[in-house]
Parts: C-alpha cells; structure tokens; sequence
C-alpha cells in the first residue's frame, strides 16, 4: 500500500534533498502500526519489487483459504458429530422411556395381583374389626411432679464418673427413664 | 439498429426486473426451502398420576417405517422386502407391489416398538426409513387388551390431541407449547447444526394428580365386570367419590376398551356412560326427595302416613312397587321399603316450589361441571313447566333424568353434614391445586337434616332392600339405598331396567360414596320374577364386593358405638 511510496521518499532524501524537505510546510506525525513498520523493514531488507509483493499477497490469501477450509471441514465434521449424538440422545430417550414404562407397569395393580395369584397369595375379607375406642385427651391437665429417680446412688456416682471420663451420654440416656 | 439492440437490451431488462423484483419473494422463499428448514420441537405431554402418584400414563417413543421406492435399486428389492417382512411381520408380496411402484412415499408399518426398529436399522435396507413418534401408553386393565381407567381418562390421537375424558379435557395443560428449531440443511439433507439457526424450546406440558386411587379402580373394575357377566347385563357402572372433598376415588365402564390401541376400537365403546349418558335414579331420589321434605319442615323420619299401595296424581294412577296396601308407616319405612306413595305424599306436604328448590340445591337442575369431557345432562323444565304427574314421579326418581356423577354428588350431601362438595377429578395442575379444592362448599341443606336421613339410610341396610351390601362388621354402621327404574324407549317403558344402589361408610363418618348402576340386567331367573333384576339383587353385589376391598386397602374401622 503506502510501503513503496515512503521507500521512494526515504530514497529521494538520502540522495542530498534537505532543502527541499525542510522547505516543505510542517505536517502532523502520523503514527505507524508494528505490522507497518515490521512490514517495511522486511521489505527494505528484503529488497521485494512489486512481483514479490504481488506473490507474497497471493501466498497470504492461499494460506488464509487453506486456514478457512480447514476450519469449515472441521467444523462441518464436529457438526455431523453433534448431529449423530442427538440422534443417540433421542434413541436413548426412546430406551429410557420403554423403560419407565415397563417399571410402571410392573407396580400397577393388574401386575401385582397377577404376580400375588402366581405366588399363591389370596386376598382375605377380615370377618370382624376392632372397634376403636375413643380415648379423651385432655391437653390442659398439669404435667405433675416428675417421677422420683430411683437409681442407687453409687451408681448415678458411677454413671457420672464414666460420662465425665469417656465423654458420652448414652449411659445417661440409658439410666434415665 | 441502434433501436433494436434497445428494445433487446429493453426486453433483458424488463425480464432480469421480473424475476429481481416482481418474483423476488416466492423465488427466495423457493432457494430457503432447499437449504433451511423449520422443524417443530414437540412438547413433552403431562403425565398423569393418582392420588398415591401411582403414574397412570407414560409417553413413550414409537416408530413408523417408510419407503422411497424410487431409491430402491431394482436388484435390492427383493432383499428390502424381506427384511421388512422378517422384522415387522408383513406381508412380502404387499412390499414387493410398493417397492415397484412410481410413488415416492408409502408407510409400511406404523407406531411399533423400538425393539423392531433397531433391528430394521440393523439391516441398513436402502430406501427405508424410520419415523419417530410419541405416543400415549396407558396401565394394563382388568383383562389382557384392556387399559386401567380408560373411560376416565381418555386417549391422544396421532396428532397428539386428547380425545374424551381428562386427556380432551386437560388438553390445553397437558399438551404444552411447541417449540421450533430453524436451521440449514447441507445437500445430502444433513443437519449443519453449527449454522446460523433459530431455537426456540417448547413448553412442556404440566402433570396431572388426581384424586383417583388406581388400585380401587382396578377393584371395581374387577368386580363390575363379573357382576355385569353374572347379571347378564348389558353393561356397568361404577362410581366412587370422597364425600368431603368431591373427588373421584374410581370411574369403571363395563365394557370398556383399550387406550393403547384405540384405533383398533369400536368407536361406540369411547362413549363414558358415568357422565357421558343419562339415566332414570329411580328410588335412590328418594334420598333427595325425603331430605328436601325433611329440611323443609313438612316430615320427619318417625312422620306416620298411610301407604294404600297407590295414589291418584294428575289423572294418573301411581303405584307402589309391589302394589301392596302398607297401611299406616313412617318415613324410615318408607325409604326402607322404597315406597313410591310415601315419597310422593312427602313432595306434596313440600309443595311443588320447595321440591323443586331442593332438585336445585342437590344440584340436579345443572350440570354437574365436573372436569372430564362431554358431560351429558337433560336438565327437568322449569318448575311452572312441570305437570303434576312429573312432580310426582320425579319424586321417586322416574320422568327425571341425570347422569351418574349429578346423582352421587347429591348424595355426598348427606354423608358430608349437608354440604354440597364440587365433583371434580384433578387435584393438581402442575404445582396448582385445583380451584374448586379452595372454594367453601355451599351448603344444600343443614346438618341435622344430613344426620337424620343417614340414620334413615342405615335402616336401609339393617331394615330393608340394602341388605345384601352389608360388609361384616359393618352391618350397623353403613348407609345405602337401591333404585331400580324402567328404560323409556320411544316414550314408552319397558320391562328393561336400570338397576343402581348407592351406599356410604362408616355411616357417620364416611370415608367413600359409591353409586352402581347396571343396565338391561337379566339375572338368572328374572324372566319368571322380573324383581331379581332390583337393584338388591344386581347392583349390590358389586357395591360390597369393591367396599370390601376399600375397607381392607384404606384401612376403615367401624366408629366405635
């Protein structure tokens, strides 16, 4: 692009120009990107005219098509996977579901009566019932005093010894009625 | 020539502006359809649960087998219609006349399991494919070829729409929303899925609970259709509600069909006869007629008439059943004893207006709005419409007509203090309690008169024509009433009758209300006595024999006495 034309300038100001270089009214610096300048040092020590510059562009395109062709063939490849995976997703589904239903069906109440026949195992209408007997609970009434330990002293004196000692409770839970 | 190579140029132009701009849109969407494609993402059905979330209905993945005859190279056809023939058991030669066919597509078999389809894709046959598809699969029945509850909950057709029961009902929650998925196809018709492409995710359908308890289905079920061959019958009904909430705890049919494979059923068997058909109450009304009486003031249960065995009303003679002279009874007899002319003497000292309030507030005057499809009711005319002779037959259950779940609903009023319970089927929507669970229940009548009637409905069982439903242990604490009223055909009755008994325990505090109605019973001997064709002798039976067996599953205990 401008790569061949500051060579020119860079040419013609090293032939003895700097007159008319400073003559010239003051412009704003531009700035150079790195590819810019990496691109214009390699020109300048590669000497390239414009056929090598040419080829070089034509070699960068045929690189990038390449890149691009073998990303899209990867990408067509990881596609045709996916698609092969739904497809093993939907038969698995399909399984899951033949499945559900045979579990189902072996709890319903055809299958359990035929499974109980097979067994041997008869239904039997009970003759009589106990009645239940309504009990009045009365949720006001005082507690009451607690009911007396009557656990010996010596051992309530052990239990507390061994508590302390091994760190349980359950001894407690145990002596405690 | 300048002037010719512009009207050629002219013409190029005119047709390149034809084809860029007037076809533009048809001729893109022509170029879209060979490399996009729309493919609509099925929603995943509701599936339906019990009351133990016992599940009822499992979605299930079928497949359909198709040809392309045209890419069946002459030379594989025979080796194509073998396979297809060995895996799916059809007929060879049928195959053998697609495959050489001109048509593009023919299905060869359709919705089998996914056993068989494996197997077909196995054998790698040039020019079949397969077609997935999702289907409904219902629990197995009383017998093989039959599905639990099928009458109740209806089936899906092949376009995924729900077709009678809850299943058409429902079919809005229970469908969901489709989705779509937009995407290209490469030119051997394979998906790119890493293209650009448009996804939207359906909405999958919502799970239904009802009240139902499968394993007291599958118990009336079984003893409805032994009762219906040993009643010579020309079919059953049973019916069974939780009178606190309404809730239906079992629907039987007999017959009944297969939801499973219901495009091999005789249409005439989808019909539900529980709500889907009327039916004459006969004495069973006699329940509602007498509570009505009760809470209007005009008897109570000790009230003594006198029964002579006929009444003349309207300018006609009205008879009891046995056409006998009662002498002077009260009212527990009369129910007891099913007495045609003490109910009509108890719609009399009510009045026409109050008896017709009581039809209403029992909810015999509407629909009972339960939530299964095509409930079929013929209301009664208006109360000025109605001739004397109605009033009067109506009072026992004759002339008037509702269907199976109008008439257990009324009588949940009695077993539940008097209040009218919403008959209803779902529980839950989803996470939704049904609407109809969190609404008061009106009350129909008070809970005295509720009372008063269960006490007369119990000496029914110990006193009267309910005495073959008496459950051991029970025999003091159960509630019934049998109705048996002749079959109207071309306005005339005949000798054909529906038989019903409908029933409640423990009396006092009842856990279930069952109704049993047979239809055109002919039980052995009823040619001489056409009286064992009553409901005592047909329809109780069956009521026991399913009590029993919620007695023993739901653990009842009589109330202590």
């Amino acid at each position: 692009m401008t790569s061949t034309r500051i060579l020119a300038r860079r040419r013609l100001g090293a032939s003895g120009a700097t007159a008319h270089v400073t003559a010239q009214p003051r412009r704003r610096r531009r700035t150079r990107g790195l590819v810019q300048v990496a691109g214009t040092v390699a020109a300048e020590r590669l000497r390239l005219n414009v056929f090598g510059h040419a080829y070089v562009g034509v070699g960068a395109v045929v690189i990038a098509l390449l890149f691009y062709l073998a990303l899209a063939a990867q990408i067509t490849q990881a596609s045709y996977d996916l698609s092969r995976l739904q497809d093993q997703q939907r038969q698995l589904i399909a399984e899951q579901d033949q499945l559900r239903y045979q579990e189902v069906t072996m709890h319903a109440p055809a299958q359990v009566q035929q499974q109980a026949a097979q067994s041997g195992m008869q239904r039997i209408v009970p003759s009589s019932y106990v009645a239940g007997s309504q009990v009045a609970i009365d949720l006001t009434t005082p507690l009451g005093a607690s009911p007396a330990d009557t656990t010996p002293l010596w051992i309530r004196a052990v239990a507390t010894v061994v508590n302390a000692v091994g760190g349980t409770r359950d001894v407690m839970a145990a002596t405690k009625k | 020539m300048l002037v010719v190579a512009a009207i050629l140029a002219g013409m190029v132009w005119s047709r390149l502006a034809y084809w860029q701009v007037a076809q533009h849109g048809r001729l893109a969407m022509q170029a879209q359809a060979q490399y996009r494609e729309l493919v609509q993402l099925p929603a995943v059905r509701g599936a339906i649960f019990d009351r133990n979330l016992t599940q009822l209905v499992v979605n299930t993945t079928v497949y359909s087998a198709f040809v392309s005859p045209d890419q069946v190279a002459a030379a594989d056809r025979d080796r194509v219609a073998s396979g297809l023939a060995s895996v799916l058991g059809v007929d060879k030669a049928n195959v053998m006349t697609t495959l050489a066919s001109t048509s593009k597509f023919a299905y060869i078999q359709r919705r089998f399991v996914k056993t068989k389809a494996d197997q077909l894709r196995a054998l790698k046959l040039p020019g079949v494919g397969l077609q997935e598809e999702t289907q409904r699969s219902y629990l197995p029945g009383i017998a093989p070829g039959s599905t639990l509850a099928a009458n109740l909950l209806g089936f899906v057709d092949w376009n995924g729409d729900g077709k009678y029961g809850v299943e058409q009902k429902y079919q809005q929650a229970l469908g969901g929303t489709p989705g779509f998925i937009s995407s290209y196809r490469d030119l051997a018709n394979r998906e790119i899925v890493l293209g650009t492409h448009t996804h939207q995710d359906p909405i999958n359908g919502q799970d239904l609970v009802l009240s139902l308890d499968a394993n007291i289905q599958y118990a009336a079920e079984q003893a409805l259709a032994d009762g219906v061959k040993r009643d010579n019958a020309e079919s059953g009904s049973v019916l069974i509600m939780d009178p606190a909430t309404g809730g239906v705890v079992a629907w039987a049919d007999y017959p009944s069909y297969n939801a499973n494979d219901f495009n091999h059923t005789d249409p005439a068997l989808f019909k539900d006869n529980v709500v889907g058909s009327v039916y004459e109450p006969g004495s069973v009304m006699k329940v509602v007629t007498l509570s009505g009486a009760i809470n209007a003031g005009a008897i109570a249960p000790e009230t003594v008439i006198n029964d002579p065995g006929v009444l003349s009303v309207g300018g006609y003679r009205i008879y009891d059943w046995d056409r006998r002279n009662h002498g002077n009874v009260d009212y527990t007899y009369v129910l007891a004893h099913s007495l045609n002319v003490g109910a009509m003497k108890a719609m009399l000292a009510e009045g026409h207006p109050a008896f017709y309030s009581n039809l209403q507030a029992f909810g015999l005057t509407k629909p009972s709005g339960i939530d299964v499809a095509d409930e079929n009711c013929l209301l009664p005319p208006a109360a000025d419409k109605m001739s004397d002779s109605q009033y009067a037959t109506a009072s026992f259950g004759q002339g008037i007509d509702v269907n199976m779940v109008q008439m257990l609903a009324a009588v949940n009023v009695i077993a539940n203090g008097g209040k009218y319970p919403p008959p209803h089927v779902v529980e839950r929507v989803g996470t939704h309690i049904n609407p109809v669970l969190l609404q008061p229940q009106r009350q129909a009548i008070t809970p005295e008169t509720a009372a008063k009637m269960t006490a007369m409905m119990e000496q029914v069982v110990q006193h009267g024509s309910g005495w073959t439903s008496r459950i051991k242990g029970f025999e003091l604490d159960q509630a019934g009433k049998t109705g048996t009223s002749q079959i109207p055909v071309n306005g005339q009755y005949t000798q054909d009758v529906w038989a019903s008994f409908v029933g409640f325990l423990p009396a006092q505090h009842p856990k279930f209300t069952m109704l049993v109605v047979i239809r055109k019973p002919h039980y052995p001997g009823s040619d001489r006595d056409w009286t064992l064709n009553d409901g005592y002798m047909t329809a109780e039976p069956i009521w026991k024999t399913i009590a029993q067996s919620i007695v023993v599953d739901w653990h009842i205990t009589p109330d202590p006495r």
